[in-house]
C-alpha cells in the first residue's frame, strides 16, 4: 500500500492522501447536495426529488464504503487474526460497490417500468432543472476527480520492479516502461530473509521478524525486488492494481449518478420547453392519461383541480410522448450502467474466488519447475492473488533427499519470482525408501476436503483412499463427465471442466487438488 | 497414405451441448437434498410472484404489479444461491486451482449485500410514506400478507428440517456454509404507496415474507473435528434468527393491515416498514461479518484457540528452532488451508518433522498444509 501512517518518503503519504482526499472531498460534496435536495423536496413537496435524494444517499454510501476500504487496506501489517493484513479490503470494497450498483440498476428498472404504466408529468420543471444542473456539476467534478483512477486508466507509468533482469511481467494495471535490472541476487536474498509484507508484525509472538525495524513499505519495495531505486514508483505501483479496482467502483457510481442527472436535466428541459400543461384553473383534458385504463381516482387527480374524468377539456395537455421520455432514458441508462459495471464485478469476484491470476501461465510454470534437477514431482500447485500485485503461491515439491532440496530450493524460488509470485511456501517431500521412481504420489496426504464437494471428486484421486461418500455425487455428474473431455485451459465458467483423465502426464500435478 | 479417420469426440454440435449442459445442471441440483429444497422454494416463490403479477394486471392495481416485481427481485437472490450451489461442485481447472468451492461464500456475501440494499430501500420508502401518508388499499392487503405468511412458514418448516439434517458417522454437527444464512432472508414489505406530484395515490401492501434457509454443500469428513462444533452453532443460530425475523415481519404486516382496516391508523404502515428494515439489517450483520472474514483470508475463528497450542507443540519438536509466518485461512466451510515456515537445525530429520507437523495440524482440523523447511545456517 502507499505507506503506513507515518511519512516514509516524498511519495509515501502523498498518494494515499491523494486518494483519501479525493474521496473525502467528494463525500462532503455529495452529502451536502443530498441535504440540499431533501430540503428542496420538502419545500416544493416533490416526492420525485425526495426519491432522487435517496439515490444521492446511496452514492454517499458507496463513497463511504470505498473510504473504509482504503482505510483498512492501509493496514498491511499482519495481525493475530488477519495474518495477511487487511490488504484485501479494497477488492472487497470494489465488489460491494459493484453489487450495490447492480441492485440500484434493478431498482431504477423497476421504477422505470412503473412509470411506463403510469406516466406523470413533472411539476415545477424549473426547480427540477436547477437542482438537476447542480447535481450534474457535482457529478462531473467527481468524474474528473476519479477519472485519474478511472476505467482502465492509471496515472502512474513507471517501472514495476519484480523482474530480476529475466522477464518482465506486467500486471494488468497497464503498460509500464522497462524497469532497471536491479540487484537480482541481492533482492532475492533480501526477499528470502525478510518478512514479506503480509508478515511484518510479530504481534502474536510466534513469528520472528528478521528485519525487526523494517517498516511496511520498505518490505513492499523488497518484495518487488527493486529496493531503493524508485520508492515513489513502487508505492504508487502497489497502489495501482487493487486500489484501482476500488476507485473504479467509485467512478462507476459517480458515473451512474451523472447519467441520472443528465437524464433529469434533459427531461426537465424538454418538458419545460415542449409541454403544454393544464392550466391551474379551468377545465382541462389530458389525453395521455385518459387513453390508459387507469382508475378514475388517478385520472381526476392528474387533471388538477376539481376535474371530472368525463369533462371535455378546452385545453389539451401537451404531447404525450414526453411523458414516456423519462422511462426510456432510464432504461438506456440502466443498460449502460450494467454494461460498465459487469467487468468490475467479474474482476473482483475472480480475485475473491482464488483464481490463478490471468498473467500467470500455470502450465509453463509447472514445466519449468519440473525441468529442474532434483525435482521429481510437483503437487498441489496453487497460485492466487491476494490483492493487487501480491500473488501468493504454494506447492509441494518432491525431492529425493534433503540435500538436493536445499540446492534446488533457491532455484525454485527464483522461478516463482520471475513470474511475479513473491510470497511462496514450498513444502519439500522426500521420496520414501523403495518407492517407485518419478511419478510421485504425494507422500503426505494431500487429499482435500473439497474433493467431496466437487462433482465426481475422487475419480482420479490416486493418492488418498477413496471415500464412500463421494460416490453418491458421481451419478449426477456422469453426464457432465462424458461430455467434456477437453483439458484445455478454459476460462468459461459455464463449462464444468473435467479433470485430465486422458492426460496422464499432467495428472500428477493436479491429482491432489481434487 | 490413407487418411485416418478419427472419431472426434471433442466436437459436438452447439445445440446439443446446451441442452446437455442444462440437463446436467438440473441433475446436479436435484441430486443434492438442500439444493433440491432450494429449487422447489424458488419455484414456489416464482409462482407466487407470477400470480401476484397477473392479479395485479387483471385488477389494474399498480401496487400489486410493483410488488410482484419486488418478489422477482427476491427470486434473483434465490437463483444466485442455486447457481452457486451448482457452480461450487465444478471441478478445478487451470484457472481455478482450488475449484469453485468458494462460490458459496461469495454468493452468501452478495446475497447479504442485496439484502442490506433491500432493507435500505424499504426504509427509504417507509420514510417517504411517513412524510406523505398515502391511501393504502387495505382490502387487498390482508389476503396477500396472509398468503405470504404461509409461504414463510413453509420455508421455515422445509428448511429447518432439511437444512442441517446431515449428521455424520462421527455424529457431530457440521457447520453450514454461509450461503445457508445468506439466503435465509425474507422480508415483508410494509405497504408502499406512491404518491406522485399529481397527488395520485394508490396504496398496496404486500405481506409476503418468505423465509428460507437452504442447506448448503459442506464437506463430509471422515473423522471428527472438535473445532467445528463452535462455528456450526453460530451459523445455525444466525439462520434461525433470520427466519424468525422474517416471520415477525410478516406478522407485523398483518397487524398493521388489521390496524389500518379497523382503526384507520395509517401511520402503522410506514412504522412497520421501518421496523422490518431495521430487523433485516440487524439480522444480516453477523452473516456479513463471517463471510467478510472468510473472503479477507482471516484466520478461521474456530481454529483461533487451537492454533497457539499447535505452534507450541511444533516448536517443541526436536530440531525445530522456530516457526514463522503462519497463515491459516478458510477456503470454504470447514476447509482450512495453512502455510508456515519452520527453521530447523542442519542435522534435523526433515521428513519426520514434516509428518509430525502434519499430524499436529490435522488434529486441529487443517488438512491442507504447506510447510516450508528452512535450514539454519550454522
Amino acid at each position: 500500500m502507499c505507506g503506513g501512517m507515518a511519512a516514509r518518503g516524498p511519495g509515501g503519504p502523498r498518494c494515499w492522501q491523494n486518494r483519501r482526499a479525493r474521496l473525502l472531498c467528494m463525500l462532503a460534496l455529495t452529502f451536502l447536495f443530498f441535504v440540499v435536495e431533501v430540503a428542496v423536496s420538502r419545500v416544493t413537496s416533490s416526492l420525485a426529488m425526495l426519491s432522487d435524494s435517496f439515490h444521492m444517499l446511496s452514492d454517499v454510501m458507496a463513497l463511504v464504503v470505498a473510504l473504509v476500504a482504503v482505510r483498512f487496506a492501509q493496514r498491511t501489517r499482519a495481525t493475530k487474526k488477519n495474518t495477511f493484513g487487511w490488504v484485501r479490503a479494497e477488492v472487497m470494497g470494489a465488489l460491494v460497490n459493484a453489487v450495490f450498483l447492480t441492485a440500484l440498476c434493478f431498482t431504477i428498472l423497476l421504477e422505470a417500468i412503473e412509470r411506463f404504466t403510469e406516466p406523470h408529468e413533472i411539476q415545477q420543471p424549473l426547480v427540477v432543472i436547477a437542482v438537476g444542473v447542480a447535481g450534474l456539476i457535482i457529478n462531473l467534478l467527481g468524474l474528473c476527480l476519479f477519472n485519474h483512477h478511472g476505467v482502465g486508466g492509471h496515472g502512474h507509468a513507471h517501472g514495476h520492479g519484480h523482474s530480476h533482469g529475466a522477464r518482465q511481467q506486467h500486471p494488468r494495471a497497464g503498460p509500464k516502461p522497462e524497469p532497471p535490472p536491479g540487484d537480482g541476487e541481492a533482492a532475492l536474498h533480501r526477499e528470502e530473509t525478510s518478512t514479506l509484507v503480509e508478515n511484518c508484525s510479530s504481534s502474536n509472538g510466534v513469528s520472528q521478524e528478521k528485519l525487526g525495524d523494517m517498516k511496511d513499505d520498505m518490505a513492499d519495495l523488497q518484495v518487488n525486488g527493486n529496493a531503493g531505486h524508485y520508492p515513489l514508483d513502487e508505492e504508487e505501483v502497489e497502489e495501482d492494481s487493487s486500489a484501482q479496482l476500488n476507485m473504479r467502483g467509485v467512478f462507476l457510481h459517480v458515473f451512474g449518478d451523472a447519467l441520472g442527472s443528465v437524464i433529469v436535466v434533459v427531461n426537465a428541459l424538454l418538458f419545460y420547453g415542449l409541454w403544454n400543461p393544464c392550466p391551474e384553473d379551468g377545465p382541462c383534458f389530458n389525453p395521455c392519461i385518459n387513453n390508459h385504463c387507469m382508475e378514475n381516482a388517478t385520472l381526476s387527480q392528474t387533471l388538477g383541480r376539481a376535474n371530472k374524468s368525463e369533462q371535455e377539456g378546452i385545453t389539451v395537455a401537451g404531447p404525450c410522448w414526453l411523458l414516456y421520455l423519462d422511462p426510456v432514458l432510464c432504461l438506456i441508462m440502466v443498460c449502460i450502467l450494467l454494461y460498465t459495471t459487469y467487468p468490475l464485478l467479474r474482476e473482483s469476484a475472480l480475485i475473491l474466488l482464488q483464481t490463478v491470476p490471468k498473467q500467470i501461465d500455470v502450465h509453463s510454470l509447472n514445466s519449468k519447475l519440473r525441468t529442474l534437477e532434483g525435482v521429481e514431482a510437483i503437487h498441489e500447485l496453487h497460485i492466487w492473488q491476494l490483492a493487487g500485485s501480491r500473488i501468493i503461491g504454494t506447492a509441494h515439491i518432491k525431492c529425493p533427499d534433503p540435500s538436493t532440496y536445499m540446492m534446488v530450493a533457491k532455484r525454485i524460488k527464483e522461478i516463482f519470482h520471475d513470474e511475479g509470485i513473491h510470497a511462496t511456501t514450498i513444502q519439500p517431500e522426500f521420496a520414501s525408501v523403495g518407492s517407485e521412481s518419478g511419478r510421485g504420489k504425494c507422500e503426505l496426504p494431500c487429499r482435500t476436503q473439497c474433493a467431496l464437494k466437487q462433482c465426481c471428486g475422487t475419480a482420479e484421486d490416486s493418492t488418498a483412499k477413496k471415500t464412500e461418500k463421494s460416490s453418491s455425487l458421481s451419478i449426477s455428474c456422469s453426464e457432465v463427465v462424458i461430455e467434456f473431455p477437453k483439458t484445455r485451459r478454459t476460462k468459461s465458467e459455464s463449462i464444468p471442466s473435467v479433470k485430465l483423465e486422458a492426460n496422464t502426464d499432467q495428472n500428477e500435478q493436479f491429482e491432489s487438488s481434487l | 497414405m490413407l487418411p485416418l479417420s478419427i472419431k472426434d469426440d471433442e466436437y459436438k454440435p452447439p445445440r446439443l451441448n446446451l441442452l446437455r449442459k442444462v440437463s446436467g445442471w438440473f441433475r446436479s441440483i436435484l441430486a443434492d437434498k438442500t439444493s433440491r429444497n432450494l429449487f422447489s422454494f424458488l419455484c414456489l416463490n416464482l409462482s407466487f410472484a407470477f400470480v401476484e403479477l397477473l392479479y395485479g394486471i387483471w385488477s389494474n392495481s399498480l401496487g400489486l404489479i410493483s410488488d410482484s416485481f419486488h418478489m422477482f427481485f427476491d427470486c434473483t437472490a434465490l437463483l444466485a444461491g442455486l447457481a452457486a450451489s451448482v457452480i461450487s461442485k465444478w471441478r478445478s481447472n487451470d484457472a481455478f486451482s482450488y475449484g469453485y468451492v468458494r462460490a458459496e461464500v461469495l454468493a452468501g456475501f452478495v446475497n447479504g449485500l442485496f439484502l442490506i440494499f433491500t432493507a435500505f430501500f424499504i426504509f427509504s420508502e417507509g420514510v417517504e410514506r411517513a412524510l406523505e401518508p398515502p391511501d393504502v388499499h387495505h382490502e387487498r392487503l390482508l389476503p396477500v400478507s396472509i398468503l405470504g405468511f404461509i409461504v414463510n412458514l413453509i420455508g421455515i418448516f422445509v428448511f429447518q428440517h432439511g437444512g442441517h439434517g446431515h449428521s455424520h458417522g462421527a455424529g457431530h454437527e457440521h457447520s453450514h456454509s454461509l450461503f445457508n444464512g445468506g439466503l435465509g432472508h425474507g422480508h415483508s414489505h410494509g405497504g408502499h404507496g406512491h404518491s406522485h406530484e399529481q397527488k395520485h395515490t394508490h396504496g398496496h401492501s404486500h405481506g409476503h415474507g418468505h423465509g428460507h434457509s437452504h442447506g448448503q454443500d459442506y464437506c463430509h469428513d471422515d473423522h471428527s473435528l472438535e473445532a467445528v462444533a463452535g462455528s456450526s452453532k453460530q451459523i445455525l443460530q444466525g439462520v434461525f434468527l433470520h427466519i424468525v425475523a422474517d416471520t415477525l415481519g410478516s406478522i407485523g404486516v398483518i397487524i398493521s393491515a388489521i390496524l389500518m382496516q379497523n382503526y384507520g391508523l395509517m401511520i402503522a404502515d410506514p412504522i412497520c416498514s421501518m421496523l422490518i428494515a431495521l430487523l433485516i439489517g440487524v439480522s444480516i450483520v453477523p452473516l456479513l461479518k463471517e463471510s467478510i472474514g472468510i473472503l479477507m483470508q482471516r484466520t478461521p475463528p474456530s481454529l483461533e484457540n487451537a492454533l497457539p497450542q499447535c505452534y507450541q507443540r511444533v516448536q517443541q519438536l526436536q530440531g525445530v528452532y522456530s516457526l514463522h509466518d503462519p497463515h491459516f485461512w478458510t477456503l470454504c466451510t470447514d476447509v482450512y488451508i495453512g502455510t508456515l515456515k519452520l527453521l530447523v537445525a542442519p542435522d534435523a530429520d526433515g521428513r519426520w518433522i514434516l509428518s509430525q507437523t502434519h499430524n499436529i495440524f490435522t488434529q486441529a482440523g487443517v488438512r491442507q498444509l504447506y510447510i516450508q523447511i528452512d535450514v539454519a545456517a550454522m
